[in-house]
């Protein structure tokens, strides 16, 4: 059993702050920095004391899952501000130049920060950076995502999947081939954040060339998960858009249900970024999430 | 349309501008600075705000009250919209904390939850039903009454619509604690807890208001719905929570502003909001900068013939400006966004003119340009629209 927190993590009320502050030109770039710095410190030691079995650097910097790559890449553009799935917040939906975007360097520390012991990296999945650009997911995956990971020194990549869940008729077979590209470096995660995933099991999910995969467990059944799936399971187990507060031991139960169906490797996450509630609730969802795992393992001693 | 029939379209601003600097300041219980002064001084002179001195002689006094500092804010903001040539104003959210929180601190039932990011840099409070919902007074009725009194041109007051508002909270109170895992809550369930909440939010918090708000002599009041495409699957708790607001009360036009969704969603289900007789609708973000009067040079606006064909003939207030970048929309592009729209519709009369949404992102130097422009380009609009008629009878 194995608990993480990839996606973007709440920013705390010093850093909100901090960034309100220097975009009305109150405070200078240095002073936000330095308090990124703190938010990091802290959340590493959330993650520690939760006894985390990988660390995340929570993405504190990022502004969407999306923009750093935008940025980075020729032939991205940053495009209309876009409701994100169903929530009140929103992002920069990526628009494309051209039909074969690149790379032009890979996204460095000041997004994918450096951490004391082993890390996992969320990254956008090719399916979701390319939805609604026009292009393909093979095409991102190659010339964007492709250098990014090979510049990586990370246990598990996670490639964060919002959409893919809430297509009527997921695509299964090209985003196996884009991801069939990434292959061969870290171990890889396809993530399918806030959405029922039996439709895309039912298409072929569980065959996809990644080593786990990542289920909502708010919205999905536990039998959605076919008997004798071999990957890893990353269980959505907080729900990141509620401020309730999740008990460990109906975790651990829940958990119990997965083990029936013969899933062996299962990691307990949340079910989408944590950014949908505040720092200090999600500080305590990651402790409880701690305590899920510790209460999983002594159920199964 | 003016009493000599010629087409004259109504501008209004739809929400909220930014706070000046010595009302943030003040606010925070912080010092000011010699620029901050200097401010109040600057857009007292531009905009005409009258004895603006007593604000200047209030700020360099080492005591503030932030109600009155805010009072003036207020006064500044409608001068800002009246001097850019705005027809109905408003005071951009001055005297309130936000949309959201204002409206959340003065009901009941309500505790907060922390900040969560809108977008980028840009946050917003949230808090979480946690008991039965109730308003401890109506939370406008000071501010209208004031914003009445100062007011050159007509008032229009927006109120956050309870839909969003139950959107926007967490729901502790309709939602099981446990039993959730494993898809245990059906959608439904979901649905249901959340017309729960919307509707205690619109019999009991926005409905009062609503009446109070009356009572005091308004006669246009925005129920503001940002949020209220966020679940495409409860639009007609939308409507319902709408149509509970202000099914029966008198004496008032009722509109409503929706911004930043696939305007899509919202057909067929507001089919059945009759009682709404304004629809003001951010389009400008999702429009090409080009001019042209076509459909092909106006992507944006593609989407209005839908509002053209509700049943009940209700006016468009068409979001011309973009609120969140500094492009200042140039007259003629806003001309051309108007020329479109009254292509589509048919009938000027059922045209206004307005920016996407609140202004608050944006400085007050950016706001005033993009409002003046807004109102340079309604009038080339009129202009082109009475040259055309006059041409062809």
């Amino acid at each position: 059993m194995k608990a993480f927190i990839p996606g973007l993590y709440p920013r705390s009320e010093a850093l909100v702050q901090a960034t309100r502050d220097f975009d009305r030109g109150r405070t200078t770039q240095e002073a936000v920095d330095e308090q990124v710095e703190r938010d990091q410190a802290e959340l590493v030691s959330v993650q520690q004391q939760a006894g985390l079995d990988l660390l995340a650097d929570g993405m504190l910097r990022w502004q969407d899952v999306f923009r750093p790559f935008v940025d980075a890449a020729e032939g991205l553009e940053t495009g209309a501000l876009t409701r994100f799935l169903d929530t009140n917040t929103f992002y920069r939906a990526p628009s494309a130049s051209t039909a074969t975007p690149t790379l032009a360097a890979p996204v460095g520390e000041r997004y994918i920060a450096p951490l004391p012991g082993p890390r996992l990296v969320t990254l956008p999945s090719p399916f979701a950076l390319s939805h609604g650009s026009g292009l393909t997911p093979s095409a991102v995956a190659q010339g964007v995502l492709k250098p990014q990971i090979e510049a990586l020194d990370a246990e598990l990549v996670v490639l964060e999947e919002p959409f893919l869940a809430r297509e009527d008729a997921p695509d299964i077979a090209g985003l196996s081939g884009a991801l069939e590209q990434l292959s061969g470096g870290p171990k890889l995660a396809l993530w399918l954040t806030f959405g029922d995933a039996q439709p895309a099991f039912d298409a072929g999910l569980a065959d996809v060339p990644v080593d786990a995969i990542g289920v909502d467990f708010y919205a999905t059944k536990a039998n959605a998960v076919p008997e004798g799936f071999d990957k890893m399971i990353l269980a959505g187990v907080l729900d990141a858009r509620s401020s309730a507060l999740e008990e460990p031991r109906e975790i651990a139960a829940f958990v119990g249900q997965l083990e029936a169906r013969g899933v062996t490797e299962i990691a307990l996450v949340p079910n989408g970024d944590l950014q949908y509630v505040s720092e200090r609730i999600a500080r305590e969802k990651v402790a409880r999430l701690g305590k899920a795992k510790t209460a999983t393992t002594e159920a199964a001693a | 349309m003016s009493s000599n029939g010629e087409v004259k379209f109504l501008t209004h601003e739809v929400g909220s501008l930014a706070k000046p600097p010595w009302l943030v300041k003040t606010s925070a219980g912080k010092p000011l600075q010699d620029s901050d002064i200097e401010h109040a001084r600057k857009w007292g002179e531009k905009v005409g705000v009258e004895d603006y001195e007593q604000l200047i002689e209030l700020l360099q006094a080492d005591e503030r009250d932030p109600d009155e500092v805010a009072r003036w804010s207020s006064r500044y903001c409608m001068r800002l919209q009246e001097s850019a040539g705005v027809d109905w104003i408003w005071d951009g959210e001055q005297q309130r904390s936000e949309m959201y929180a204002w409206a959340i601190a003065h009901s009941k039932g309500f505790e907060d939850r922390g900040t969560v990011r809108s977008f980028d840099n840009k946050y917003y409070s949230k808090s979480a039903a946690t008991g039965p919902v109730s308003l401890g007074e109506p939370y406008h009725n000071d501010e209208f009454s004031f914003l009445k009194s100062a007011a050159k041109h007509d008032l229009k007051i927006p109120i956050t619509g309870a839909y969003t508002l139950a959107v926007w909270s967490y729901d502790e109170h309709h939602l099981p604690k446990e039993g959730r895992l494993g898809g245990g809550l059906s959608r439904k369930d979901e649905v249901e807890a959340r017309r729960d909440l919307a509707l205690d939010i619109a019999r009991n918090i926005i409905r009062p208001n609503l009446e109070a708000l009356i009572a005091l002599g308004a006669t246009w009041i925005q129920i503001d719905e940002p949020g209220a495409s966020t679940e495409e699957d409860e639009l007609d708790v939308f409507v319902e929570s709408f149509n509970v607001s202000v099914e029966g009360l008198e004496g008032c036009t009722f509109s409503t502003h929706l911004c930043f969704s696939d305007y899509n969603l919202f057909f067929p289900a507001i089919e059945g909001m009759s009682g709404c007789r304004q629809y003001c609708v951010g389009f400008a973000n999702y429009d090409s900068t080009e001019l042209g009067t076509s459909g092909a040079d106006r992507p944006g606006y593609e989407v209005i013939s839908k509002w053209r064909d509700l049943p009940y003939d209700p006016i468009l207030g068409l979001g011309v400006n973009d609120i969140h970048t500094d492009f200042v929309e140039p007259p003629e592009l806003v001309r051309d966004r108007i020329l479109y729209a009254v292509d589509v519709f048919g009938d000027p009369a059922r045209i206004h003119v307005c920016p996407d949404c609140g202004l608050r992102t944006r400085s007050w130097d950016v706001a005033y340009e993009k409002l003046r422009s807004m109102v340079e380009g309604t009038r080339l609009a009129e202009q082109a629209l009475n040259h055309s008629h006059a041409a062809s009878s």
